[in-house]
């Protein structure tokens, strides 16, 4: 199976204290959340960890069979934004270019749709990438904890640093967060418990156990155990229907950053990456819109050698800048000037 | 009186500058020139071959602008920078909180960001970041 | 050039906010003003042909307005006329072609007019457009203009001057005193008051380094000149000012192409081929009106006309050499600082005051004449890459 020839990420500098946005508003919410910049977002993201990926997978542009981005805060309901990453690597017309579009398991199925491509023999190498940056109300439970970030993977069969060795998803219909065309803001009900155990973890926890069953393994044996990341305590929950150790989860990363969407599980991934060493496993598990994408990833040798390309999650994580809630409102567009 | 629109011809010609930094560098004199022309316009000549702006390089001379246009927040700090084996480039600092930041002689580098928006879509372009971010 | 054309009349008006004047009321007023001001009289039907000088165009909301626009306004239907652009150098370069009509022989008498109505927006707004960077409407990427209008160009230059030449902020704002100093006796400046060095400096920073006393205000304005040959000036007025050299200087359009940023090579080439022209030497020159849309571009101007090395003009201006009564008085109106910059009006309000001063009649700001050589300089457009420099004497 193809697997990860190089990633690269990248995470706004910009921080707020999640309380800033809550308290206002009568609620409450810990921690930080990474902020985009005014002149950022899911597109320039994205540039910056292509920039990061490509120089870690050392491979040239023209090798690029098609372009993969998933995300649920495209800039746009009509007209991808996959061709400007494609036309900022100068890939040729034969590319193909398609946004996964409308779920913060996003980004898990683009690579879905790469990996497929790939074993289909239609490409040899793809790009995968996913931002996040969604769109908030003042008030509401995600403009307190949603962040933002991005992901870049080239995916392929050569000089991978680590390799998929099986993928398995469970989904239904099920209503957590929602956006309609109508609504300049992502909802959802506020009914936790409900979300928490029905949604994330239900769909978690039975995509990885129908994973396990194909590939006849136990949750136990694998190194590590990366899930997507809404909040820092709710990987628990499968964790516990797997019979997985807490230590063996990937650390917490929505208390620094936020709630990344799309991108928290593959960022957590890059984050035990940065540090994997070889033969190491790793449990995978996205969420998002009611459908759960459980992979099964083997580090290989190349990882060390490659590592000095790299630059790593931490390096993003320690650049910060705090900012005012009014910056964040102003930013954001909630806060805007009089017309004239 | 108006700008073209950023769906209109004169974007789609400038792709290859915009999102690649593709310029021009003279086979006769050497110099560098942006966006990409059939004749240099330092010394007339027509040896031309393409040539890729580098993404780093040092600040020559900057300030900072107290009245920008109306879409940007005051201040914003214009640089001409020293491009990294020759050429030049000319930008905003983006991520610069602070105008004491910058001088002369600081290192930077390009980053994508999106520059406006205009009747809906995002016009993109390299803005200028301190050296070592990234 | 030398010896082929002289300037029998000129006429302006006083530039300032003038909401109640519309573009032609000031057209009307410079050209009348003109008229007057030949000294045996004239007949407008002698005039055989118009340049037109106008920047803005559609711009700021005047109205496209080509050739014929003037001559409808002057009441003279009856000879060709063209509009003319050249960005801030517009009005100096339609007194040039107006000159060039005189000296191919095409044309005896001619007329040369720049008028610009800046201030039927607010201020902020045509600064954003105007003043040598030419803004967004060029044409080019977005990406590319960013924050580059006039001001932020020339404070690019301002920050050179100083990490270069080592010059300060308030060897700028000494510009600016001096400048609203000489403007106080000018009847046709838009600012008549007189400003301090603290004062400058504890004005808004606009765009660090310049603060808002460094920069020219956004003014209205419209003057005139007459100009015909040489060999018939004696007619109209005893006193004619002849035209020695008329030279335009071209350099790069795109600021990332120039080499230098303390010094302008448009300026540079302009005055060369204008001395060249004159058979003149810069020394040769008694005073001279510059292009200070800017206070640290007065500096920038006087060391690229060549009356000065580089980097020696601050401190030739802290000695008072450039004073109004000092060895090379320089804008002894008051300069675009006092004037302000109605783009099509300044050049050709220049020349009102090079020609003014060389016959004596500037009143109480009469500079000493050695030479009777004055000279007259604008600088502008994209990346400040064009300028032009006219020379003009009392004698052919």
């Amino acid at each position: 199976m193809a697997g990860i020839i190089g990633y690269g990420v990248y995470i706004p500098k910009f921080r707020l204290e999640q309380k800033e946005a809550a308290i206002p508003w009568g609620s409450w919410s810990a921690g930080e959340k990474s902020v985009c910049g005014a002149d950022e977002d899911v597109v320039t993201m994205a540039a910056e960890a292509t920039d990061n990926a490509m120089k870690h997978a050392g491979i040239d542009p023209a090798q690029i069979g098609a372009i993969y981005f998933g995300t649920a805060s495209s800039p746009y309901i009509e007209q991808y934004v996959s061709p400007i990453l494609a036309e900022m690597l100068g890939l040729r017309p034969e590319t193909t270019r398609i946004d996964y579009l409308g779920s913060v398991n996003g980004l898990a199925n683009a690579l879905l749709g790469c990996l497929d491509a790939i074993a289909a023999k239609r490409i040899k190498c793809g790009l995968v990438l996913g931002g996040e940056d969604r769109a908030t109300a003042p008030g509401t439970e995600g403009d307190a904890n949603f962040g933002a970030g991005a992901m870049a993977m080239v995916i392929g069969t050569t000089g991978t640093i680590a390799d998929f060795e099986g993928m398995h998803t469970y989904s239904t219909l099920f209503l957590d967060r929602w956006r309609s065309v109508k609504d300049a803001w992502v909802s959802n009900l506020n009914d936790n418990r409900f979300d928490r155990e029905y949604g994330y973890q239900k769909h978690v926890s039975e995509a990885c156990k129908g994973l396990l069953e194909k590939l006849g393994r136990k949750a136990q044996d694998y190194t590590y155990a990366v899930f997507a990341q809404p909040d820092e305590r709710i990987p628990t929950l499968p964790a516990k229907d797997l019979g997985i150790q807490k230590d063996r989860l990937a650390p917490g990363i929505a208390s620094i950053v936020g709630d990344l969407g799309s991108c928290s599980s593959f960022i957590s991934l890059a984050r035990i990456l940065d540090k994997a060493k070889a033969d190491e496993t790793i449990l995978f598990g996205s969420y998002g819109s009611g459908a759960s994408n459980a992979m099964s990833l083997v580090v290989r040798n190349q990882i060390e050698q490659k590592r000095k390309k790299l630059v790593p999650v931490e390096k993003y994580i320690n650049r910060k800048q705090n900012i005012t809630y009014t910056n964040y409102l102003r930013i954001k567009e909630h806060l805007k000037r009089g017309p004239y | 009186m108006s700008q073209p629109a950023p769906a209109s011809p004169m974007f789609w010609r400038f792709n290859a500058e915009v999102f690649r930094l593709v310029g021009i560098k003279c086979k006769d004199c050497g110099h560098i020139s942006y966006p990409r022309t059939k004749i240099c316009h330092e010394c007339g000549s027509q040896k031309i071959e393409e040539y890729k702006l580098p993404k780093r390089g040092t600040i020559h001379t900057f300030c900072v602008n107290w009245a920008p246009p109306p879409q940007f927040e005051p201040p914003i700090l214009p640089v001409i920078v020293d491009l990294e084996g020759g050429g030049r480039y000319g930008g905003i600092m983006t991520e610069c909180g602070s105008p004491d930041e910058i001088k002369i002689g600081t290192k930077v580098e390009m980053v994508f960001r999106k520059v406006l928006t205009e009747r809906g879509l995002n016009v993109y372009g390299y803005k200028f970041r301190l050296a070592g971010e990234g | 050039m030398r010896g082929k054309v002289a300037v029998i009349g000129v006429g302006m008006i006083k530039f300032g906010e003038l909401f109640d004047k519309s573009l032609e009321n000031m057209i009307q007023e410079a050209y009348l003003n003109c008229l007057k001001n030949v000294e045996k009289g004239i007949d407008p039907k002698e005039i055989k042909a118009a340049w037109f000088g106008q920047w803005s165009g559609g711009f700021i909301g005047q109205g496209a307005q080509s050739g014929h626009s003037l001559t409808s306004m002057i009441g003279n239907r009856e000879i060709p006329c063209t509009r003319l652009e050249n960005a801030c150098p517009t009005g100096g370069d339609t007194f040039r072609h107006a000159c060039l009509g005189v000296a191919s022989g095409m044309y005896d008498v001619v007329l040369a007019l720049g008028a610009e109505k800046m201030r039927d927006k607010p201020s902020a707004e045509s600064l954003g457009g105007a003043g040598g960077g030419g803004g967004a409407e060029t044409g080019n990427h977005p990406a590319w203009m960013i924050g580059q209008g006039g001001p932020a160009i020339q404070a690019m230059h301002a920050t050179r001057q100083m990490y270069e030449l080592g010059y300060t902020m308030e060897d700028y704002a000494r510009v600016a005193v001096k400048n609203h100093h000489n403007g106080t006796f000018c009847p046709y400046a838009h600012y008549q008051f007189e400003v301090t060095i603290e004062r400058v400096l504890n004005s808004p920073v606009i765009c660090w380094p310049l603060h808002l006393f460094d920069c020219c205000p956004q003014t209205d304005g419209a003057a005139a000149a007459i100009v015909c040959r040489a060999d018939l000036a004696k007619k109209y007025t005893d006193k004619p000012v002849y035209v020695l050299g008329s030279n335009v200087g071209t350099d790069h359009h795109q600021l990332w192409d120039r080499d230098s940023f303390v010094e302008q090579q448009s300026t540079v080439k302009a005055a060369r081929g204008a001395f060249e022209m004159a058979g003149i030497k810069p020394k040769d020159v008694d005073f001279a009106e510059l292009h200070d849309c800017f206070t640290n571009t007065e500096l920038m101007n006087i060391e690229d006309v060549g009356f000065v090395r580089k980097g020696e003009a601050a401190r030739r201006l802290k000695d008072g050499e450039f004073d109004m009564h000092g060895k090379l008085p320089i804008n002894p109106s008051g300069g675009l600082k006092a004037h302000g910059h109605p783009i099509a009006a300044t050049g050709l309000g220049q020349i009102f005051e090079v020609v003014t001063q060389l016959r004596e009649e500037a009143d109480k700001r009469q500079v000493k004449l050695k030479n009777g050589i004055g000279l007259q300089q604008n600088v502008g457009g994209p990346a400040f890459g064009v300028a032009v420099v006219n020379i003009l004497s009392r004698s052919p």
